[in-house]
């Protein structure tokens, strides 16, 4: 039973432990062909949400679609088509890589020649080659977070839960594992991805979901991050010269003290904005030596987000 | 067909995990880690060690006796069926919190798998495991066997009950570990329940006797005893003298036929009482003490004791008896009906019991989940 839409609806979705409530009220849309970001800071949902899509944990109340089927009513359809990477790494240390993918293949109903093909498939994908016949005992925590991955895409499946699929990996392996996820969602899979590290959600997702303390709190696609409001850094040769030039033309500026450089913060509504500030500067003789945005565009949403909390 | 149509057929066919397949999977994989651990050879290593010892020593002491064979059969039997007891549950007892604290069982329950398939494939390797336990310690009870005074079918029934025995303990453990937070705890409990098993259900006996006494009943008994006049005669006196005595008396009796079926659950009962003893008696149950009297081994003697219990006030053989039913005497043996179908059917039903309760822990979405417990 599948209502047709390969991606996921999630709405009013509730679920607490005894008299902790983890999710209060998440609603959650992850388009297929798409990379949806889900944000929040740590304990705010993410990982109970994503049990809850990968058909693990039944919601106390709220409705559910992944994939076109109901996890609760139709699990074996929902678990065909999810691949889930679970933020605790758990493997079978004596197992080697190749037994880990093969066994999971197995259990996913694939032939032995068809597990094996996929697995060599896999880890040549994820670099693990090389370590195909090594137990996983002796693979550093990023090989393992690797052959996690792996393991989750052992039965092609049409949709991809990621919880901090990037924590542990080396600078290397997070631009592989960014060219992969955008691969996949250029082939049509639904990926939802947690995390908190922002910057590199900027340039992996199409969309966020932003959830605080058990709500989402809001949806946004990148585009649209990239239009609001955004503080800029500006660093200059004085910044004495610099100070005065933003007071002769009315803009706020202020000093934040969180970093080791001498900066100015203003915060700018557009990038029309920004390209005209800085053409103001320069003509005002003020040496720029450097101009960009304060952090990522999800960054800028995640604290206002923070801020609007206190 | 359209491509999309060929695309979603092919998906749907290579996307089916057969029951069988399944639970071989999880075996394999279970097996794999057994055998590539260290933990299991050690503790074979033991086993083999403190078996080996306990048979030697019982060799050296039984040397000179007769009837050396079936009492170190018996030996080794009761040995080994008391450590598989203690191994087993080590075994088994954390075949599934184990995983779960591991992070692994979620990466199983996500799959196709069933939590049938989880349980049956996670039993089935634990009780191979344990089962290497009991062939490492049959040299020892083939050895018995060649000393001679042992049918060799008690043997293969032995190591057989043993074998069952050792599966119903692991079913135990791998239920208990399911519905347990944490191995320490769940092997705790099962060591708890086979406590309970073994010495549980001899407390619970020894207590219900209150129960079923019956005060002043009428009791005829009848026993050899030496007429007045040989005694006065003072001459020796010899077996020819004694004559069978038969009186009635009011005395208290203990009706254990009634409650005979609480030893039946004791693993110990199930094993003696399973094994079909075939020696040479002697003439044990004539109230007489003949030269060729042997003493049975621990586990036959268990198994008549427990057939005595269920005869109930009427298990004596009495002289009266012996002289109506011949030299033959009367088969106590097989009057009572065997108790060991009864232990296997109350075991197999505690088992199945937890193993039930275990399933619904395993049951995905999870619903209720146990405080403190996390399902990745």
């Amino acid at each position: 039973m599948t209502n047709g839409y390969g991606g996921i609806i999630a709405r009013g979705i509730r679920r607490s432990f005894g008299s902790v409530a983890a999710v209060r009220n998440i609603d959650f849309e992850a388009p297929p062909g798409e990379v949806t970001a889900l944000i929040g800071p740590n304990g705010s949902g993410k990982t109970t949400l994503l049990l809850i899509l990968a058909s693990l944990l039944a919601p106390d109340a709220g409705t559910l679609s992944v994939g076109g089927s109901d996890p609760g009513r139709d699990t074996a359809a929902v678990r065909r088509k999810v691949g889930w990477m679970p933020d605790t790494l758990g493997v079978w240390e004596s197992l080697k890589a190749r037994e880990i993918l093969t066994t999971v293949g197995a259990l996913y109903g694939l032939s032995p020649t068809a597990a094996a093909h996929r697995a060599a498939e896999l880890l040549a994908e994820v670099r693990l080659s090389d370590y195909a016949d090594a137990p996983a005992r002796v693979l550093s925590r990023g090989q393992q977070q690797r052959l996690s991955l792996a393991r989750a895409l052992i039965h092609n499946p049409e949709v991809l839960l990621l919880d901090e699929p990037a924590s542990g990996l080396d600078p290397g392996s997070r631009v592989e594992l960014r060219i992969m996820l955008r691969r996949l969602a250029g082939e049509g899979k639904t990926i939802v991805v947690s995390s908190h590290v922002l910057s590199e959600l900027d340039e992996i997702a199409d969309r966020a979901v932003f959830v605080n303390r058990g709500e989402s709190v809001k949806s946004q696609t990148l585009d649209e991050a990239g239009t609001q409001l955004r503080r800029y850094c500006i660093q200059a040769e004085p910044m004495g010269a610099l100070a005065d030039a933003l007071t002769s033309h009315g803009v706020v500026f202020e000093e934040p003290g969180d970093s080791r450089r001498v900066e100015y913060q203003v915060l700018l509504s557009s990038t029309e904005q920004a390209a005209w500030l800085l053409r103001t500067l320069i003509l005002a003789d003020v040496v720029v030596t450097a101009f960009a945005p304060a952090g990522g565009a999800l960054e800028e949403t995640y604290m206002s987000l923070d801020t609007e909390r206190q | 067909m359209s491509a999309m149509e060929t695309q979603s057929l092919q998906e749907s066919s290579t996307h089916h995990l057969g029951y069988v397949t399944g639970v071989r999977t999880i075996f394999g994989l279970e097996m794999k880690q057994r055998l590539r651990g260290r933990a299991w050879y050690i503790m074979m290593a033991v086993w083999f060690l403190v078996i080996g010892l306990v048979f030697l020593l019982a060799t050296l002491t039984t040397a000179t006796m007769d009837g050396a064979g079936p009492f170190l059969f018996d030996l080794v039997v009761g040995f080994v069926l008391l450590f598989g007891l203690l191994v087993a549950p080590g075994l088994s007892a954390n075949a599934i919190n184990g995983d779960r604290t591991g992070g692994t069982l979620a990466i199983l329950q996500i799959t196709l798998l069933t939590p049938g398939q989880i349980l049956w494939g996670k039993w089935l390797a634990s009780w191979t495991a344990s089962l290497g336990f009991l062939a490492l310690s049959s040299p020892f009870i083939f050895w018995a066997l060649a000393l001679g005074g042992v049918n060799p079918l008690e043997a293969f029934v032995s190591l057989l009950v043993l074998a069952i025995e050792l599966g119903l303990v692991c079913a135990l453990g791998v239920g208990i570990s399911a519905l347990a937070g944490r191995p320490l705890f769940s092997i705790v409990t099962t060591y708890m329940m086979v406590a309970l098993l073994c010495i549980g259900t001899l407390i619970a006996f020894g207590l219900s006797m209150s129960l079923v006494i019956e005060e002043d009943v009428r009791v005829t008994q009848s026993f050899y005893d030496y007429p007045q006049e040989a005694l006065e005669s003072g001459q020796m006196l010899t077996e020819e003298d004694l004559e069978c005595v038969t009186n009635e008396v009011l005395t208290p009796v203990l009706h254990t036929e009634r409650t005979a079926w609480l030893l039946a659950a004791n693993p110990f009962v199930l094993v003696a009482d399973a094994v079909p003893y075939d020696r040479d008696t002697g003439n044990a149950n004539s109230g007489v003490v003949t030269a060729n009297y042997r003493a049975p081994g621990v586990m036959e003697s268990i198994s008549e004791q427990v057939r005595l219990a269920q005869a109930g006030p009427d298990y004596e053989v009495t002289c009266e008896e012996a002289q109506f039913f011949g030299s033959g005497s009367r088969d106590i043996d097989s009057e009572p009906l065997p108790i060991w179908p009864l232990g296997l059917a109350l075991q197999g039903a505690l088992a199945g019991l937890v193993l039930w309760a275990g399933r619904r822990k395993l049951v995905t979405p999870v619903r209720r989940l146990a405080r403190g417990t996390r399902i990745a």
